[in-house]
Parts: structure tokens; C-alpha cells; sequence
């Protein structure tokens, strides 16, 4: 071997005695370590979470009391999560559909809105028998839901548009829409203020005879059953996880795949819809133009850490109705604001997807080595 | 009719200009591969410090637009290590950074909220903004907008004429490639996000303190997304992105002209046109530009080495 070759230069000789990182790239990994691995990134979560609650004013010992004892032990507090959880486990479905398909449907707020706005024509203008109404009022907020994606999702299939900012876009459009009509034709003529008149007795979910919960949890949980049907045992549920995990090979297999997609993000909307009617016939009693506010995170980041997994959006979806109904009594007695509901859920997602690295990669120090 | 075209026409860069800075920013975090669909919260994070040190630090425009710098740095530093150097999920990352942004700055900025500031000054030029007509809209800005055209040509100098910006172009296009020539794909990346996190910063900085002039919640209201759609719009080139900002400050200076004229235009119907053009925009792209992509090569995609050890 000639001489020359032998000696490396100056800076490779340094970076030699350092070493560096490796990654490996895992084949599997059990599910005891897999949940191990998301449960540290959960709890780094959690952690800051309750360093910030803290830094906010909060004492710890209240922290525990608010967040766990009075929400999930107490039955007033076990009541509002089940009512907070409803819309939620919607929206947490609609996500997980979409992002089955590889669909990233950011618009969530906007489908929400158009499905409260369904709701709102049938109960402000009466339309059908009483008796009916309620069911008039979920099928055309499910439509509004479905038409307000409708476009985005044709426009990535023909055109290939970017539905991330497609759908984003149209949350502003849809928003901007419900201010013209709750500060014009449909404000509310009794206290004049920027809401739609209030819904009868008629065009409210009745409840179940528990505290407040009310029908709109038993729509939730159908929603559940039938996407998990669809999704878990369905032949269409097989297209979905084809055409989300390869597209072109979808196709060359024969599967349809733009209708796959179509369908699927066509429902993502539809169940959008329905959670602004669950909001709107049992919670709000009309159109506002905050009902709709943080939902379309939320669902994002249940079904992200659900995994788009039907069963597992309920469970998650039920913490988060937990986090939402503490947030609730917090902003009373700390009057701190809402925005710390988006931010203790911003960070939980953020420890969540930067765990995954332990998940995916098996990282090795390689001493000695060079760069 | 001459006077509501120089008004608009006055107004449109500092309606212009947040947009430009997001829309560089962004451009150079694209470039290296990594979508940051988190200028919306970065943004934020800038308009706060902005509005909060110039307030505390002797109402100086320079101080604001340091910290709305630093900040949008910082919030980019948490990114780029998420998505960097831990390889997460590049779409639901940028989308949680949007809402930390949203709820960090909800949570701490209430003391200054709603507070009404004096920003950035327009400049007086002496004889030059005394032109009729052109001295209005050309040479009677703040120094901000005098800044961005060396902001915008600095860009577009880095990317496409050094070395750094070669690499950095190589590192999105074809990150196996990059390192197997030598370059640092991680570096090269982490420090595309913090300079594109920076320059978002700065845009959310002047956006508080030059076109608002006040901090209210979520402020940015849409401007950080419709940076990205520029983005594409502008086919990753800094040259384009200034047309794009101008044509979109153009519009959205039109809407409190049109306001202020008295015009019978249904008032939310018109804040709209913004989010309708830029879906139009994209729209518009798609028809035009399905044969060849302008698209950096490996964007959105984490980079492993996958080395033997």
C-alpha cells in the first residue's frame, strides 16, 4: 500500500477519535418496548405541560385535583367529558379517515362549520315536522360537512393541488361565511347578539337522564362502531390501507383508487359536519362564531396519536374531552385563557412525534469512526 | 380616482412585505427539503416579541424586529430539532407548531394585548417623496420595506450563487447524493429552518408593528399559510416570490380601501378574496404546471444515512 494513502488528513484524524451517531433503521420492535417508548414521550409531555400550568399560577397540588380528581372522579366533572368528548371523537374519526388515505385534511374548522350551518337552516327556518327535525338536522350538516371537501379532495385527485393549504384556506372562507350571516340576515333579533336565534326544544339532542350527557355521545360511539366496521373489516377498508400505503401499487392492482380516496375524504368531511351539529344541538343551541374554535387541531392530534385507529380515537378522544372540561373549570378560577388548551396539546403531540424517533430508529455511538 | 390608486398603491407593500419575508423564509427551508407548515405559528411567535420589546424597550422599531427575529429563531430551533435531528413527521410537526405558536403567545401576551403602538415611521425623503403620485408610493415607505429588496436579492444571491446555497440546493433536491459528496445534510438543514423560522419571525415582527400596529390573538390570521401557497406559486424562486407578495399585499391593501371608500361590498365576503385567490392561485398552478414539477426533490422526506457500522 502506497504511503500517501495510509495517512488520512488532519481533520478526518480528529473526527476518527470522536466517533458519531448511527442510525438504525428498526425492521420491528415489540410492543412493550413500542408502548414504553410513546408512554416517555406522553410523559416528557405531561411533564412540561405541568411546568407550564405551574409557571401560569396554578399550585401542583391543584394541578392533580383539577386535571384527574374533578374531572375524571367526580361525577359533574366525569358528566362534561362525556359531553365534551362527543364532538370530539367526530372529529377524531374524521381525521383518522382521511389521514388513512394519506389525506391531510387541515379542514376540519371549515367542514365543522358548514354541518353546524346545515344544522342552523333546518332549526332556524323550521323546515320538516318537529319530530323529524333532529334527524333532518344531522343528515344535512353531514352534507354540508361532505360539500365543503368536496372540492379540495377533487382538486388533489385531478389536479394534485395541495389539500393541506386547500382545506386550510377554506377554514377561513368557511369562518368568514358564518360571521356574514350571525352578523346579517340570521343574527339573533332578541338580544341582537352576534349568534343565530337560539334552537327549539325540538332541535336539541335530548338527553340521556345522566347529569347533561346527551344523545349526541351514543351518535359518537356509532360513529365509532360503524368506522371501525369500515375501516377494520370492510373490503373498503382494505382499498383505504392499500391506496394509503401505496398508491401506484394500489392502481396497478386494479383497486379504484381515486374514488377510494374519494370516498374517504367525502366521509372525513361528512363526520366533520356531524361534529358541528353535535356542537350546535346540544351544546351551543345555535350558530356561533367560536364553536367551532380548536376542533380541527384536536381531531388532528387524536388521530395522530391514535394511530388512525378507530378504537384507540375513542379512548384519546375521551382524555382530550378530560383535558378540555379541566380546561373549562381552570379558566374560571386561574382566568387563564383558552389558548392554554391548544398549547398544553401542541407539546403532547410534539413529545409524542418526537418519540417515535426511539420508535423507528435504533441509534448506536460508533467510536472511532469517521464523519 | 388617481388618489384611491396612489392610497392603494401606498399601502400595498407593507401589506407586501410580512408576505415576502414568510414566503423567503420559506422558500429557503423548502429548498433544503423540509416543509415548514409551521410559519403560521412562528409568525405569531414574531408579532408578540415584536409588539411586547417594543413596548418595554423604548418603543424602538429595530429592538422589535431583533426579538420578532430571535423569536421566530427560536420557536425554528424546536422544529428543526424535531424534524431534523429527530426525523419526525414533517406535516403534523409544522402543524403543531402553528398551534404552539397560537397558544404560547394567547397564554403569555395577554398583558400586551390590545395596545395600540406607534411602529414603524414612514420615511420622509425630502424632495424625492414630494413626486407627485410616485413619491407617495415609492419613496415615502418605512425602512423596512427599503430593507426587504436587500433581504429578497440576498436570498436569491446565497441559493443560487455560492457554494452554501448549491449544497443547500442539493441537500432538498437529493440528500443520498449530498452526503455521499460531503455536504451535511443535518447542518444544512437545521440551519435552513432556523434561518427560514427567522425570517417568519421578522415577517410576523412587521406585520404587528408596521401594517396592525397593535398585538391582538392570532393576528397573523391565515397570512403564514398563504406564504406557503406563495410558495408554490412562486415555484421556489425568491424573484417570483416578490411578485406573488405584491400581488397579494395589492389585494389585501385593497380590501380597507375599498372599505374606506364606502363602497356596498358585503365587508366578509371581501376579506375572503385572499384565501379564494390563493386557492385560485394553486388552482391555477396545478392546470399549468402538471408536467414538470418545480418542487424540491426529497421535500417533506427525512434523511437516514443508513450506513453499515
Amino acid at each position: 500500500m502506497p504511503d500517501h494513502a495510509a495517512a488520512p488528513p488532519a481533520g478526518a484524524y480528529r473526527a476518527r477519535r470522536l466517533g458519531r451517531l448511527n442510525l438504525e433503521v428498526r425492521q420491528s420492535i415489540g410492543r412493550v418496548k413500542h408502548a414504553a417508548f410513546i408512554a416517555f414521550g406522553l410523559g416528557i409531555g405531561l411533564a412540561i405541560s405541568v411546568a407550564i400550568l405551574m409557571a401560569a399560577g396554578v399550585e401542583a397540588a391543584n394541578i392533580f385535583e383539577e386535571f384527574v380528581v374533578l374531572t375524571f372522579f367526580d361525577r359533574l366533572g366525569l358528566s362534561s367529558v362525556l359531553i365534551e368528548c362527543s364532538p370530539l371523537i367526530l372529529v377524531g374519526l374524521s381525521a383518522a379517515v382521511a389521514f388513512r388515505v394519506n389525506f391531510w385534511n387541515i379542514g376540519i374548522e371549515g367542514q365543522f362549520f358548514w354541518g353546524a350551518i346545515g344544522a342552523t337552516v333546518i332549526a332556524i327556518f323550521d323546515v320538516g315536522p318537529p319530530a323529524t327535525r333532529i334527524g333532518l338536522m344531522l343528515i344535512l350538516a353531514m352534507v354540508g360537512g361532505f360539500l365543503w371537501i368536496a372540492p379540495p379532495a377533487i382538486l388533489k385527485i385531478r389536479l394534485g393541488v395541495n389539500e393541506v393549504i386547500s382545506t386550510l384556506l377554506l377554514n377561513y372562507v368557511a369562518y368568514l361565511f358564518v360571521l356574514n350571516q350571525i352578523y346579517g340576515a340570521w343574527q339573533d333579533t332578541r338580544d341582537r347578539f352576534p349568534h343565530s336565534e337560539a334552537f327549539d326544544a325540538a332541535e336539541r339532542l335530548p338527553l340521556l337522564g345522566w347529569e347533561k350527557v346527551h344523545l349526541g355521545l351514543v351518535i359518537s360511539l356509532a360513529a365509532v362502531a360503524l368506522v371501525w366496521w369500515l375501516m377494520q373489516r370492510s373490503r373498503f377498508g382494505v382499498y383505504m390501507r392499500f391506496v394509503g400505503a401505496n398508491p401506484h401499487m394500489a392502481l396497478a392492482a386494479g383497486i379504484p383508487v381515486a374514488m377510494t380516496i374519494f370516498l374517504a375524504v367525502g366521509l372525513s368531511g361528512a363526520l366533520s359536519g356531524a361534529a358541528g351539529f353535535v356542537m350546535g344541538a346540544a351544546q351551543e343551541h345555535r350558530l356561533t362564531g367560536t364553536m367551532a374554535a380548536g376542533y380541527g387541531f384536536s381531531g388532528i392530534m387524536i388521530a395522530f396519536l391514535a394511530r388512525n385507529n378507530p378504537v384507540a380515537v375513542l379512548v384519546v378522544a375521551f382524555m382530550i374531552g378530560g383535558l378540555y372540561a379541566a380546561g373549562q373549570s381552570v379558566k374560571v378560577f386561574y382566568s387563564l385563557p383558552q389558548a392554554l388548551v391548544s398549547l398544553i396539546q401542541a407539546i403532547v403531540v410534539m413529545c409524542v412525534a418526537a418519540s417515535d424517533f426511539l420508535v423507528r430508529y435504533r441509534v448506536h455511538w460508533l467510536r472511532g469512526a469517521a464523519r | 380616482m388617481i388618489e384611491f390608486l396612489a392610497n392603494w398603491l401606498a399601502f400595498t407593500p407593507v401589506f407586501a412585505v410580512p408576505l415576502l419575508l414568510a414566503t423567503l423564509g420559506l422558500i429557503v427551508n423548502e429548498r433544503a427539503g423540509v416543509i415548514n407548515l409551521g410559519a403560521e405559528g412562528m409568525m405569531l411567535c414574531g408579532a408578540l416579541a415584536g409588539v411586547a420589546c417594543y413596548i418595554e424597550f423604548g418603543e424602538s422599531t429595530a429592538v422589535g424586529m431583533t426579538a420578532a427575529g430571535i423569536a421566530g429563531l427560536l420557536v425554528a430551533f424546536l422544529f428543526a430539532f424535531v424534524v431534523v435531528v429527530l426525523r419526525a413527521d414533517q406535516v403534523v410537526t409544522g402543524i403543531t407548531i402553528v398551534f404552539f405558536g397560537a397558544g404560547l403567545t394567547g397564554l403569555i401576551g395577554l398583558r400586551w394585548n390590545d395596545t395600540a403602538i406607534a411602529g414603524f415611521r414612514k420615511l420622509d425623503l425630502g424632495l424625492l417623496s414630494g413626486i407627485p403620485f410616485f413619491g407617495k408610493v415609492v419613496f415615502a415607505q418605512d425602512a423596512m420595506v427599503y430593507l426587504t429588496v436587500p433581504i429578497a436579492f440576498g436570498v436569491w444571491y446565497f441559493l443560487f450563487r455560492t457554494r452554501a446555497g448549491l449544497n443547500l440546493r442539493a441537500v432538498g433536491e437529493n440528500p443520498q447524493a449530498a452526503d455521499a459528496a460531503g455536504i451535511a445534510v443535518d447542518a444544512y438543514r437545521f440551519w435552513a429552518v432556523a434561518a427560514g423560522g427567522a425570517l417568519c419571525g421578522l415577517a410576523g415582527g412587521y406585520l404587528a408593528l408596521a401594517a396592525a400596529k397593535i398585538w391582538v390573538n392570532e393576528m397573523t390570521h391565515g397570512r403564514g399559510w398563504i406564504a406557503i401557497a406563495l410558495v408554490i406559486f412562486a415555484r421556489w424562486m425568491p424573484g417570483r416570490a416578490v411578485f406573488g407578495a405584491l400581488l397579494f399585499g395589492g389585494i389585501e391593501a385593497l380590501i380597507p380601501r375599498i372599505f374606506a371608500a364606502g363602497w356596498p361590498v358585503p365587508q366578509y365576503f371581501l376579506q375572503m378574496t385572499p384565501f379564494l385567490v390563493t386557492l385560485g392561485v394553486l388552482v391555477w398552478v396545478g392546470v399549468a404546471g402538471k408536467r414538470r414539477s418545480a418542487a424540491p426533490g426529497a421535500l417533506g422526506l427525512p434523511y437516514v444515512r443508513e450506513d453499515r457500522w
